[in-house]
């Protein structure tokens, strides 16, 4: 014996056993929350369970409650939102930030990127200020203990992924690319400068 | 099983490209609603699952290229008819053109 439930989808009426409501509302769930932060958002939810109600008329012939077995050949028809976000969010990807780490950014340091990596992670751009107050904190009396206690415990940013959590970007693949682009475009600079080093020397 | 992974989602890329293009191009002959665009685009295997095609519908709404309206139908509730607009009727003759010439050019290239 089963309870069953009656359901409204894009203005039908289903009745459904409640395990399969259950599968259906997780599966739903898990789409809703896929597309809640895109802006067409209901839209795209009414289409859906209005197409999931046809699909189900279309399996209900003969039978007069939905089970679970309809409810995962529904699923498999429609696809996962892993599927269909692979076509989903190609331009809608707002720029998500990751949460923030504090790292030490030895890519601009003094002495050890404390500062600079402090700066990133507070969103202060500004990283003489930073160390401003470093020295400041320096001279008071306090000293350089907490300077030490940081470069002691805080990670150098080593990888494009720790450089993008310190900045607290987006870690994908374009993102990666783009750190990485820097990355290069600095070794080139380094180069050329060298080579003009390198050149005035020889004159 | 890397290499496996990687194609497959080279066949996803390809199809998204012109999974856009089809969409327009369906509805570009008359209003539709959006179960009629999936019976065509399984027909020509253009979409494997079918929750694909109502983020692009969204997309394309949003793009001004698509917009619909509600029609009563004689089972049930309304439905959205989606139909092209006149921007998307130039995207549309745009998109052919690139096509055609990605056609040629992979023909081409892949002789």
């Amino acid at each position: 014996m089963k309870k069953v439930v009656n359901i409204n989808l894009a203005g039908k009426q289903f009745t459904i056993d409640e395990d399969a409501y259950q599968a259906l509302d997780k599966y739903l769930n898990t789409i809703n929350k896929h597309f809640s932060s895109s802006s067409g958002f209901e839209d795209i939810m009414y289409d859906i369970e209005e197409r999931i109600a046809e699909l189900f008329e279309e399996e209900m012939q003969g039978s007069t409650i939905i089970t679970v077995d309809k409810v995962t050949a529904m699923q498999k028809t429609m696809g996962t939102p892993q599927d269909f976000g692979a076509a989903a969010d190609m331009n809608t990807s707002e720029n998500r930030r990751i949460e923030k780490r504090f790292f030490r950014n030895t890519d601009n340091k003094v002495i050890a990127g404390v500062a600079s990596g402090l700066g990133a992670y507070l969103g202060i751009e500004n990283i003489l200020l930073v160390r401003a107050v470093f020295l400041m904190i320096a001279l008071s009396g306090i000293g350089i203990l907490p300077y030490l206690i940081l470069w002691i415990f805080i990670p150098e940013a080593k990888t494009a992924s720790d450089k993008l959590s310190m900045r607290g970007e987006d870690i994908n693949i374009n993102s990666i690319a783009n750190a990485v682009e820097d990355g290069v475009s600095e070794i080139k600079e380094t180069f050329s400068e060298l080579h003009k080093n390198f050149k005035q020397n020889m004159l | 099983m890397t290499n496996n992974m990687n194609l497959d989602n080279t066949k996803a890329q390809m199809r998204k490209g012109i999974l856009e293009f089809c969409v327009l191009s369906i509805l570009s002959n008359k209003e539709l609603y959006p179960s009629d665009v999936i019976k065509k685009l399984k027909a020509s295997k253009m979409i494997i699952v079918e929750g694909t095609l109502y983020p692009l519908l969204n997309r394309l709404l949003k793009a001004e290229l698509l917009s619909y309206n509600w029609k009563e139908s004689t089972s049930g509730p309304p439905r959205k008819y989606y139909q092209i607009t006149d921007m998307g009727k130039t995207a549309l003759r745009e998109l052919k053109s690139t096509w055609k010439e990605l056609e040629g050019a992979v023909n081409k290239a892949t002789k």
